[in-house]
């Protein structure tokens, strides 16, 4: 353990760290940060740390866990130490992302339309048409300006080399910006000092860049087109993001029971009678879209929508359709994908990953269970998986009987050793394992909003960063390069 | 405006001033039981079974122990009774429950101020209070906390549509609390012989000025002189107290106007606008007289179908 006065830090011995080359020596773009923490006293820490989650409950920060019975909301647990991000590693994050989402776009457009690349044999043709996330409904159906995937969350690790390596791509509803925004808002309330020695860029702006990125694919543009954000409700554990996103952006946040659709156009109900609406930024999942083309138990949803969108008299922001991109086992191929559709090398690595669908592939992970991390293809948000290093045999034969039923919805990968940070935990600064999800917005052009959502695992040696299974968040800094 | 985010906001106004009401109607009949315990024991009780008539299918459990004072049941019941319908913290959670579904069309200092004040409830009711003088602090700052909210929707929002519903909802929950607490006390107080005993006469007349927040401005009108023919035609006609029936009912015309944007009259402005003008165009004598039971049955029905007429044309479209 190390301390300079008060502080103590806590080293990590496995992980990439972060802020420290070794104990007791932080990272060049860590030093100004560590000065002033150590500045500090204990007390001091408390007082503002205190002051921090009263502002977060005051304030109603909060999300939902499914499944617990205890009161509906829960603030998302905020850790003050910041993530920073020099300016250098930045820029080639942020080209690795243009990069992909590019892909990505071009992924979903070819499998809607040509399917040249089943064809040619770059993915699996079974691969993608049996996955419940295809839509064959929406086959040869252009979307406004051919964009699919307007906002893409895309989560990254740094491995034990400190190599930043993407791990998933989110294509449907993104989630976790409004964290971002207020994280920032709510350090440089309670730590400005923090704030003295460092050029951080703003993030401020993004909900301007997300309204332009909605209007952008309006079919209507000329006409001041109207956007609105469309959520599942209150009892959605993003609700507090549609709310704060659609109140940022000045835009109507509306349910399902509000739209209406009359003779192919979208109308939302208003006191004045109905309006018309040209573009929906859903953040209802597709299958509950519309009860007439997808899950008809649906109501959530506004019957007839699907239609609208085909005659092309509303933008659906992501498109419908758009999962198939972000399936864990369509992710394997991304490296190939990026190479045919742009002839370019990935500038981001990614993780080894073994398909349940391939043969040899389901033989190596029925052989290596107790190594490997196996991920359904359809859940998300570290729901039902399996952590082999970290599970015990018993949990590992019950899964493995799982696997066999299905292979197909199966993918495995190796343990990647997430980078730690230091994190305030109960009175010293300990490394917890973070990773990192920026937000790309494509409208007009591509956009990277710099920084993103750092997610913490707050219980100690936890991989597993996401909200619902008692993960934290921190604020992101992207330094701006000097001089510039 | 949506048709849900105006049904919402004007929820949230019923359920803010009705949470204030019955903070308010707290506050002051254990200030006059307590007063009155001593004197006439029956008096004080009955001040407390009132509040069963005043706000209707309220529920109120048994009194902890025989020897608790009554007003205990009575005040755990409406104020911290999270299954009384019409406790304080029911409403109020009614309240956020209609602003956290409509969040984006408030401010943030509206919402704040709202979670601040219900948190506190939540606090207050998991640790329970132990006696009347601690409700009566508890009481305090949520009425303090309520005006909180009020001064932060006066401070804040824009005057739209929303704003219109939301205050929409205020004022008619307030003239129909108004007309029930009358409802209730008048015929009482009109029975009873001032001779009997002077002191406690008054002190009832002035609890009911008080428990529709007039007092201080019935005394601006008439100073200390609490006659009966006054203070009814004041509760019933004056034009500036922001909680007689006229200030009331002329402040939903207004708002019904505005909501409507011209032209004809809607089915909710003509309904407000008869009762409005049968209070009116009668003299103070008439009017002290016609404080009876017919009229004020007829301005609680008013607003009922006036809310009916609302949903009707705005709510569900």
């Amino acid at each position: 353990m190390l301390s300079w006065g008060a502080v103590k830090w806590v080293p990590e011995t496995t992980a990439y760290d972060e802020a420290f080359e070794k104990p007791a020596a932080p990272r060049p773009h860590y030093r100004g940060l560590v000065t002033t923490l150590e500045s500090f006293t204990l007390d001091e820490i408390d007082r503002r740390e205190r002051l921090q989650k009263i502002s977060l409950v005051d304030q109603g920060i909060t999300f939902t866990v499914y499944g617990e019975k205890d009161g509906i909301e829960r603030i998302f647990p905020f850790d003050f130490v910041p993530r920073i991000v020099p300016a250098r590693e930045w820029e080639r994050i942020e080209a690795g992302l243009v990069q992909r989402v590019t892909a990505l776009n071009l992924f979903i457009a070819d499998v809607y339309q040509e399917q040249k690349c089943l064809r040619d044999k770059i993915v699996p043709a079974e691969l993608v048409l049996s996955r419940k996330e295809y839509k064959r409904e929406l086959l040869r159906l252009t979307p406004p300006r051919q964009i699919y995937t307007h906002v893409v969350g895309t989560d990254i690790i740094r491995n034990d080399r400190g190599e930043y390596l993407i791990l998933e791509d989110n294509c449907r509803c993104p989630s976790g910006v409004s964290y971002v925004l207020e994280n920032r808002n709510l350090l440089h309330r309670v730590f400005p000092e923090f704030f003295t020695r460092y050029p951080v860029r703003p993030i401020r702006d993004y909900p301007r860049l997300l309204l332009d990125t909605l209007l952008w694919s309006a079919p209507r543009a000329s006409e001041s087109p109207v956007a609105v954000v469309l959520t599942p409700g209150i009892h959605n554990s993003a609700y507090f993001e549609h709310s704060f996103l659609a109140r940022e952006m000045g835009v109507f946040l509306v349910e399902g029971r509000d739209l209406i659709v009359e003779d192919s156009y979208l109308y939302m109900r208003t006191t004045g009678g109905r309006q018309r609406v040209d573009v929906i930024y859903r953040r209802v999942d597709e299958d509950f879209l519309d009860p007439l083309t997808f899950r008809r138990d649906s109501l959530l949803g506004v019957p007839g929508l699907v239609n609208v969108y085909r005659e092309g008299n509303v933008a659906i922001v992501n498109a419908p359709g758009a999962g198939v991109a972000d399936d864990k086992a369509v992710y394997a191929y991304m490296p190939a994908l990026i190479r045919y559709y742009l002839d370019q090398e990935p500038l981001l690595g990614q993780v080894p990953t073994y398909i349940g669908l391939r043969k040899d592939d389901f033989a190596y992970m029925r052989e290596h269970l107790a190594k490997l991390v196996v991920k359904t293809t359809g859940d998300s948000g570290g729901y039902n998986m399996l952590m082999g290093p970290f599970a015990g045999r018993k949990e590992i034969d019950a899964y493995a009987a799982q696997l066999k039923k299905a292979p197909g919805n199966y993918i495995a990968q190796p343990l990647i050793e997430l980078s730690s940070h230091p994190t305030w935990v109960d009175g010293r600064f300990e490394p917890r394992r973070i990773d990192l999800r920026p937000f790309i917005l494509y409208g007009e052009t591509i956009r990277v909003l710099p920084g993103g959502l750092t997610r913490v695992a707050l219980r100690p040696g936890s991989y597993v960063v996401n909200s619902s299974q008692g993960g934290g968040s921190k604020d992101t800094w992207v330094l701006a390069a000097r001089g510039s | 405006m949506l048709s849900r985010v105006a049904d919402a906001l004007y929820w949230m106004g019923r359920y803010l001033e009705r949470s204030e009401n019955i903070t308010r109607l707290l506050l002051v009949t254990e200030d006059f039981s307590s007063e009155t315990q001593g004197l006439a024991e029956q008096v004080a009780q009955s001040a407390w079974k009132d509040l069963l008539a005043i706000l209707p299918s309220a529920r109120v459990g048994p009194p902890a122990s025989a020897f608790a004072p009554l007003s205990q049941a009575y005040l755990h019941g409406f104020f911290l009774d999270p299954a009384n319908p019409y406790s304080v913290h029911y409403s109020l959670r009614r309240a956020r429950d209609n602003a956290r579904s409509v969040r984006e069309a408030l401010t943030v200092e509206v919402f704040l101020a709202l979670n601040e004040t219900f948190r506190a409830l939540e606090t207050h009711a998991r640790r329970g209070l132990s006696d009347p003088p601690s409700y009566r602090d508890a009481l305090g700052s949520a009425h303090r906390g309520l005006f909180a909210i009020v001064g932060a929707i006066e401070h804040t929002f824009t005057r739209d549509q929303g704003w219109l519903f939301l205050k929409l909802g205020e004022s008619l929950e307030r003239i129909y609390r108004a007309a029930l607490v009358l409802r209730v006390k008048l015929p009482g107080l009109a029975a009873a012989e001032p001779r009997a005993d002077v002191a406690l006469y008054y002190t009832q007349w002035r609890t009911l000025l008080r428990a529709l927040g007039s007092l201080e401005n019935y005394r601006r009108s008439y100073g200390a002189r609490l006659e009966p023919e006054l203070v009814v035609p004041f509760l019933l006609l004056d034009p500036h107290s922001p909680r007689s029936l006229r200030y009331g009912l002329e402040a939903v015309k207004g708002y019904l106007e505005r909501i409507a944007g011209g032209g004809e009259a809607t089915p909710a402005m003509r309904l407000v606008g008869r009762l409005h003008a049968d209070l009116c165009y009668q003299d103070a004598r008439v009017a002290a007289a016609g404080a009876d039971a017919a009229f004020l049955d007829r301005v609680v029905d008013t607003v009922a179908l006036t809310h009916e007429a609302l949903a009707a044309q705005y709510f569900v479209t």
